[in-house]
């Protein structure tokens, strides 16, 4: 009874992306357009005293962006990250880490 | 009197064709009214935080890229890189004690209006050179910022003969226990020549809470100096102030410029998550900030600086804050209150110029205002140009328009150049010519 199932989910496991199934780039440019622009400028690149987020492996965006939401301190911007990152869902992390793993 | 209507419309119509004008123009007023087709054009891309411009009659445009040093471009759009800060490379001379950190850098640039005869041009900058012991703690002195005076080469190629003006302007080392505490806080920056041909500089509080209200530190003022460094004969501050200080009491202050019709000066300002604020400077005022603790109803706060408080770490209703330390406090006897404060918002007011020129229609004479753009709590980040009308005593507005660029971003640096456009740096990396063309 499991015999196909369970062969396809040996193969998802493989196959699929470390943002998690289904992680969705346009909603996480979205998401970026909507909280984050204003600070790390167009596509993550960095503006002012705020630094680049893009191009960096999803599981570093994730990771960062959950201790925030934790309330952790990961350098002197913090207060604002904390503040924005605490809202959003674990989907909407994957989500952007996805769009920022590539952003251009 | 339907005999009249049905003969009256179409007289009306025909009036109006005559003259060229649509009918609803004839009905509200409108066509005295002079809108002008305001359209941006890149003219330079791909730098790194361009801060300011500084333009000569020809076009020729100076312009600083915080982390790199000054370049120009000529009127035939050729770039000269011409003094870097440590570490650049690229630049044909450079200073070994010039660097960039957090919002620190080079920053502010202008040029004398007797270029053409001694070639002079101003740079502000953050530099090592005169810390001395002076920099071992946030609590220290600690003079950081700079005003250099160079002499441009004819051929547009190089820079000599530094001379640093001022050399006390104090700077923040170290990260305190602050949101956005990182080194390099609050430097102010913005320079520019006014009336009778003296400089301005604009200075921050390098989130020391002392420094807007000390009348020794000139960090939190206002400057007006000659070209040597020395302070303007008429300048009026307190008794035992630095006489170089115009106003006190400031917080960052990243745009000034002066009303065309009367030379009055008018700075922008950056509000701490509540007011952002457009103020009408007075010789000698007080523009009422005062982070410093222990006073003003508030006890200690952190590294002895309130000037997120209360509940510095988390978002809040930003009249709450504001009334916790206020950016204009209205115990000063000699506060100048603002023409504008955001509708008590703060999103980043970054830089500011009187828009001039008859092909500005009926934005002439108003005062742009860069809004970089911050959303902390529930503040939209309102990236944008604002066209402020200022009333004629400078202590309040006619109205605010936002400039229809058909885009958003960090809007760093503003400056009117020769051509009547106005040039705008953003954040991003680009330079920009905004023209105005009037519909008469």
């Amino acid at each position: 009874m499991c015999r196909i199932p369970c062969v396809a989910a040996f193969f998802l496991a493989l196959t699929v992306p470390e943002q998690g199934f289904g992680a969705d780039r346009e909603l996480g440019e979205a998401i970026y357009k909507k909280t984050c622009v204003s600070c790390h400028g167009k596509a993550g690149k960095g503006a002012a005293s705020y630094p680049k987020i893009s191009g960096n492996p999803v599981s570093y965006t994730t990771e960062k962006l959950k201790a925030y939401r934790e309330g952790i301190k990961q350098g002197p911007n913090s207060a604002l990250m904390i503040m924005k990152a605490k809202p959003l869902t674990d989907e909407e992390i994957d989500n952007l880490a996805a769009y920022l793993e590539h952003a251009e | 009197m339907n005999t009249i209507r049905r003969g009256f419309v179409p007289t009306l119509v025909a009036a109006a064709l005559t003259i060229g004008l649509p009918l609803s123009a004839q009905a509200d007023g409108h066509e005295g009214m002079d809108v002008p087709k305001i359209a941006p054009t890149k003219v330079l891309e791909g730098l790194e935080n361009p801060w300011d411009m500084a333009f000569l009659s020809d076009g020729t445009m100076f312009f600083t890229e915080k982390c790199k040093g000054l370049s120009v471009r000529t009127t035939d759009g050729t770039v000269h890189a011409l003094y870097g800060m440590k570490d650049s490379t690229g630049y044909p001379d450079s200073g070994s004690d010039l660097f960039c950190e957090g919002q620190a850098g080079m920053l502010g640039v202008v040029a004398d209006r007797q270029f053409a005869n001694n070639r002079t041009l101003l740079v502000y900058s953050s530099s090592t050179k005169y810390h001395g012991d002076g920099c071992k703690t946030n609590f220290d002195k600690c003079d950081g910022n700079i005003v250099m005076r160079f002499k441009v080469s004819d051929d547009l190629m190089s820079v000599s003969d530094r001379t640093d003006i001022v050399t006390d302007i104090q700077y923040k080392p170290f990260e305190s226990n602050q949101p956005f505490g990182g080194p390099g806080a609050h430097n102010g920056g913005r320079i520019r020549i006014g009336p009778g041909g003296y400089l301005w500089v604009t200075g921050g509080d390098r989130h020391r809470g002392i420094c807007p209200q000390d009348g020794e530190l000139l960090c939190g003022k206002v400057l007006r100096i000659d070209l040597d460094g020395n302070a303007h004969p008429d300048n009026n501050p307190p008794k035992g102030f630095d006489k170089r200080i115009y106003t006190y009491g400031h917080r960052n202050v990243q745009g000034i410029d002066f009303r065309p019709s009367d030379g009055k000066a008018f700075t922008a300002e950056h509000g701490p998550w509540h007011n952002d604020e457009i103020t009408a400077l007075v010789n000698g005022g007080n523009a009422g900030w005062d982070p410093a603790q222990n006073t003003g109803g508030r006890g200690e706060c952190p590294d002895e600086y309130c000037g997120y408080e209360p509940n510095q770490m988390d978002g809040m209703d930003p009249a709450v804050r504001a009334a916790y330390t206020p950016m204009s406090d209205t115990r000063f006897d000699d506060l100048m209150p603002p023409s504008w404060n955001n509708n008590g918002f703060s999103q980043g007011t970054g830089s500011a110029a009187f828009l001039k020129g008859s092909n500005w229609g009926i934005y002439e004479g108003r005062l742009a205002v860069g809004i970089m753009g911050i959303g902390f709590g529930d503040t939209p980040p309102g990236s944008r140009i604002d066209m402020i009308s200022l009333t004629t005593d400078g202590l309040g507005i006619n109205g605010i328009t936002r400039m229809p660029l058909g885009f958003s971003t960090r809007f760093r640096g503003l400056v009117m150049g020769p051509d009547n456009a106005l040039y705008v740096a953003t954040d991003d990396g680009d330079i920009y010519r905004v023209t105005a063309e009037s519909m008469r």
